[in-house]
């Protein structure tokens, strides 16, 4: 018995101390949990229970020169979809509720399943509101299902200026790792100023707290706001273009192909640009129409193509006024000197001459855009050695040079020199015969729209070389305005003398010339200088470059029609209709509108190598 | 009758205090903010535990009016109904988190493996304690009181409930040591569990862990034949343990057996519960986030967070200081359960309160060892805290048994 009792002590005691000894590590490793490594685990629970959330800037708003919202953002609806939470059998009902087929809303249902099944993606954007009512409504029938409001870019004047603003498309895997600011998905600028001011326009995204459970529900807002951001609106933009003029401009083009560039020869501001056909980039914004922006991806009239600043085409007669200043510079001519026009200028062929017979000084040989008189004066510059002369001080006028233009995709032209010609056709391999054309336009010479407005631009605005821009200033969010100051620069060499010779070629081509049909404005003095751009496929593309008033310009205006013929009739009942527009405020002139929607293209001449418009 | 007031009211207030501090848990984890995630059953959770509560401080004290005789007598009847419940469990069973262990008895759910429990210790004890000594040569007598232990251990595991499983078998090496396995044998027998779990870590610690318990035995019990095959049988557990995770268990299998020691290993997966476990608790900090102000707990980061994770809300939002009233409280209530059978006379008496000690005991390290990640997470409740019926009943009763022993304790003699 007393060793039973000894025993039984010696056991409880041994129990105890066994049950003291795991409480006492039980302790500890709580107290290391709790106490030592606190700091840890209360990371890794605000970790768990704290999402990162951003919150969308609205897009800057786009306005005209004159204050005219162009551009701003419209409030869309989209359902998006968690795919853990979703239980396909809902994919019936859901369909149902969009108005959609079952087998878009598989589709689609599959394609948010690829890009995450744990994140909440858009399902479907810009539903009508009914359906986004309808989806609300019936939210409790359809776990995993959310929605979302977010905006769309929204145009409510009256023009559609597609070239200019651009167009917004998610940004891909290639955006997404160029910058850290965008996310998969974000909308971003692809094309014109949404593209150019993509930077500016975009805004910073806020920052938001969601306290979330384990389930990745939000529970709302986190309390403790201190570290949210909100976010910063996109700046604002104004823009040079008078929404009236573009709108007159635009109506001219409709059915007609080409570009137009109106711009302050002064200042280099813009104040319309068309290409047509033009798209709708109203259809681009929200939901994309898919057979829509296949149409215009892949149309042979290329709607996306961008004819204001990115076609290349030889500038034909409207290079004239040039070459008289070049030739004044280089002291081959005078403004005096005379050359005779036969008919033809016989420089190993005969390069034939439209103008009539006589004896042409500059000008007269630009108002009648004499050819034999410019080819002359490309002859002497090219046997005298002074083609890459000739070629560097072209360039000073816009010409073959990039574009600085705040859009992208502007075409830099070509303006050949000896190296061109060499790389082009082997070294020594190109003579006389190849160059003589340049004189008149034609050949290798090629320019946008906007170059030959930025060459008349110098022309008229005293010799300054001017940057053609479309931003007049940025409004920040926090009301700051920063003028987008335009930049003039002398080109040294023009003397007043060569360009008030020129002019007044250029006045008395709309006086006597080409432009006597319909150039003139009642009131106004115009200037102007038409030009034909050969075209092997059909009809000659018509280009026409004017100024007015002639004395003091305020504007210059440079239509370019393709397969339109004849210039006379074609380009330049459009300048002389924006000039009035823009100098007088009102057309009066309702014929010629109703001429110039009714145009039909005729040829000029079918047998001409050579046009002397 | 004895009178009440001699009734051991340091343990019938610990008791009570752990009662308390579950229903605090139970109301947060079900009642709080998180409610919403909730379905409406559970919701109810709190208000059923309160009544049980209620229920199972009546009884306890209602218990008093027995003398131990009755439970003595009936033991064996208890166990047979026991197996009956348990077999009925097994062909009419309800499912519930993959155990089959519930039956449906009209309204309530009876978790007929804790009426096993207690059946289980009461008809062991009767047993072993009408034969004395267990000896080399009386081996018949453990095998049989092992067998008796065995059996319900069987349907246990047939029910998929491997937590209660483990208690049950604890109570093999406990009950036979008490009535008189020698020191070095019960070592021997609780021996290789802790070379397993050692090994789980690292096989070297598991190693050293062979060969001090191999010396620990033959200094307790200097028998060389002992300490021979405790070796050869560390050693075995050792390398078996070692041949199975390298070899024989596949990636994800292992994944879940150490996914305790490396929760990271499959976070979203084994190592979830871990990883939201530890991050309750070690977010708690000293004081904690405050009542229904845990967000792992209030966010449904918890599985199970009224039953087996319910020392996770206790320690996010009342932080160390209280988990730390909690395992003192247990150590508390252990201690005096220990010291209580010191001091009866009657072997009986000795083993039941030992059994329900050991029991209570394993239920307490295995809970909060698995919300602690000290070991793998085995799905056990927490006694007298976590919420459940049938749990925390049959645990009152055990403990009703213990109290009622002691009040009875000068009466033992006359059942000689």
């Amino acid at each position: 018995m007393n060793n039973s009792s000894n025993r039984i002590r010696t056991s409880i005691f041994a129990l105890q101390a066994i049950m003291v000894l795991i409480c006492l590590v039980v302790l500890g490793r709580i107290f290391y949990l709790q106490i030592i490594q606190y700091e840890v685990y209360d990371e890794l629970g605000d970790k768990n229970s704290i999402r990162q959330e951003y919150v969308d800037a609205a897009r800057g708003l786009i306005y005209d020169r004159n204050g005219t919202l162009l551009v701003d953002n419209q409030p869309i609806y989209s359902v998006t979809i968690t795919p853990l939470n979703f239980d396909t059998e809902n994919i019936p009902l859901l369909a149902d509720l969009l108005g959609e087929s079952d087998s878009l809303v598989t589709e689609l249902v599959n394609d948010a399943k690829r890009y995450s099944r744990f994140r909440t993606s858009k399902l479907i954007t810009d539903v009508d509101f009914k359906v986004f009512s309808l989806i609300q409504e019936n939210l409790w029938q359809l776990p995993g299902i959310g929605h979302q409001i977010d905006s769309k870019r929204n145009y409510p004047a009256p023009i559609t200026a597609s070239h200019i603003f651009g167009y917004l498309r998610e940004a891909d895997e290639n955006d997404y790792k160029q910058t850290q600011s965008i996310r998969l998905g974000d909308k971003i600028g692809k094309s014109g100023l949404e593209l150019y001011y993509q930077d500016n326009l975009k805004g910073d995204l806020g920052i938001n707290y969601l306290k979330v459970n384990a389930l990745g529900q939000s529970l709302g807002k986190y309390t403790e706001q201190k570290i949210a951001k909100p976010p910063v609106q996109g700046d604002n933009l104004i823009t040079t273009i008078d929404a009236d003029l573009q709108a007159f401009a635009e109506k001219l083009m409709k059915g007609k192909s080409g570009g137009i560039v109106a711009m302050n020869p002064h200042t280099g501001e813009i104040l319309a640009l068309v290409s047509s056909p033009e798209y709708e980039v109203k259809k681009l914004a929200g939901r994309i129409d898919k057979e829509y922006w296949q149409f215009i991806n892949s149309d042979s009239t290329r709607p996306l193509f961008n004819r204001a600043i990115s076609s290349r085409q030889p500038p034909g007669s409207t290079f004239k006024p040039l070459m008289g200043i070049i030739g004044l510079h280089l002291g081959i001519v005078t403004p005096e000197t005379e050359i005779y026009n036969s008919g033809y200028y016989i420089r190993g062929r005969p390069y034939k001459d439209l103008a009539d017979p006589g004896l042409y000084d500059m000008e007269s040989a630009i108002a009648h855009s004499s050819n034999t008189y410019f080819l002359s004066v490309m002859d002497k510059i090219a046997t005298s050695g002074k083609l890459n002369t000739w070629s560097k001080l072209a360039k000073d006028f816009g010409l073959g040079v990039p574009n600085d233009i705040d859009l992208p995709s502007a075409n830099r032209g070509i303006l050949p020199d000896s190296t061109y010609l060499d790389n082009r056709f082997g070294k020594n391999k190109w003579g006389l015969g190849d160059v003589l054309n340049f004189g008149i336009g034609q050949g290798l010479v090629s320019a946008s729209p906007l170059q030959i407005a930025q060459m008349t631009s110098s022309i008229v605005n005293g010799g300054y070389k001017i940057e053609p821009h479309l931003l007049r200033a940025v409004v920040r969010a926090d009301g700051s305005i920063e003028q987008n100051n335009s930049t003039k620069e002398k080109i040294d060499w023009v003397k007043d003398e060569y360009l008030n010779t020129v002019k007044k070629g250029m006045r008395r081509n709309v006086l006597e010339g080409s432009g006597k049909f319909y150039a003139a404005v009642p009131e106004i003095e115009v200037s102007g200088k038409t030009g034909t751009a050969q075209n092997p496929f059909g009809f000659s593309h018509g280009w026409y470059t004017s100024f007015a008033p002639s004395q003091s310009p305020e504007i210059v205006v440079t239509v370019f029609l393709e397969n339109a013929g004849w210039a006379s009739i074609s380009a330049v009942p459009i300048a002389s209709l924006i000039l009035e527009k823009y100098l007088k405020g009102e057309v009066e002139r309702q014929w010629l509108v109703n001429y110039v929607l009714n145009f039909v293209p005729k040829e000029d001449n079918s047998e001409a190598s050579v046009s002397n418009e | 009758m004895n009178n009440l007031r001699n009734l051991n009211w340091s343990i019938f207030g610990a008791w009570i205090v752990l009662a308390i501090i579950g229903l605090v848990a139970i109301y947060s984890a079900t009642q709080g903010p998180v409610s919403e995630f909730l379905p409406d059953y559970i919701q109810n959770n709190f208000a059923k535990q309160l009544l049980w509560v209620a229920l199972a401080i009546v009884f306890v004290l209602c218990f008093q009016f027995f003398t131990p005789r009755s439970y003595m007598q009936l033991s064996y009847l208890f166990y047979a109904i026991g197996i009956v419940l348990m077999i009925c469990t097994f062909l009419f069973g309800t499912e519930i988190n993959g155990a089959k262990s519930w039956l449906r008895i009209g309204f309530f759910n009876l978790q007929s493996s804790e009426i096993m429990k207690i059946a289980t210790i009461l008809a062991t004890a009767q047993y072993l304690t009408s034969r004395r000594d267990i000896t080399a040569e009386n081996i018949r007598y453990a095998l049989t009181a092992v067998a008796m232990i065995l059996v319900p251990t069987i349907f246990v595991i047939l029910q998929n409930d491997f937590g209660t499983a483990i208690v049950f078998l604890a109570l093999i090496p406990v009950m036979l040591f008490w009535s008189g396995l020698p020191y070095g044998v019960s070592i021997y027998i609780v021996s290789p569990a802790f070379i397993l779990y050692l090994t789980v870590f690292d096989w070297k610690l598991g190693a050293i862990a062979t060969i001090l318990i191999s010396f620990l035995i033959f200094m307790v019990q200097k028998r060389v034949w002992l300490t021979v095959t405790s070796l050869i049988t560390g050693i075995i557990t050792v390398v078996g343990v070692n041949v199975a995770l390298t070899d024989i268990l596949q990636p994800h299998q292992i994944a879940r057996i150490t996914a305790f020691t490396n929760p990271a290993f499959d976070p979203t997966g084994a190592g979830w519960n871990v990883i939201q476990a530890k991050t309750a608790i070690g977010s708690g900090g000293l004081l904690g986030k405050g009542f229904m102000e845990g967000t792992q707990t209030q966010l449904k980061f918890l599985p199970e967070q009224w039953t087996d994770f319910i020392s996770c809300v206790i320690g996010e939002e009342f932080g160390f200081m209280g988990l730390g009233l909690l395992v003192v409280t247990f150590l508390f209530l252990f201690l005096r359960l220990l010291k209580q059978a010191g001091n009866h006379k009657h072997p009986f008496a000795q083993l039941v309160t030992v059994s329900v000690t050991a029991v209570f005991f394993i239920h307490f390290v295995v809970n909060i060892g698995s919300a602690t990640a000290l070991l793998p997470v085995i799905g056990i409740p927490l006694p007298f805290v976590s919420y459940g019926g049938s749990a925390f009943l049959t645990n009152s009763l055990m403990l009703a048994i213990c109290l009622n022993m002691d009040l009875y304790k000068r009466d033992f003699s006359i059942y000689r």
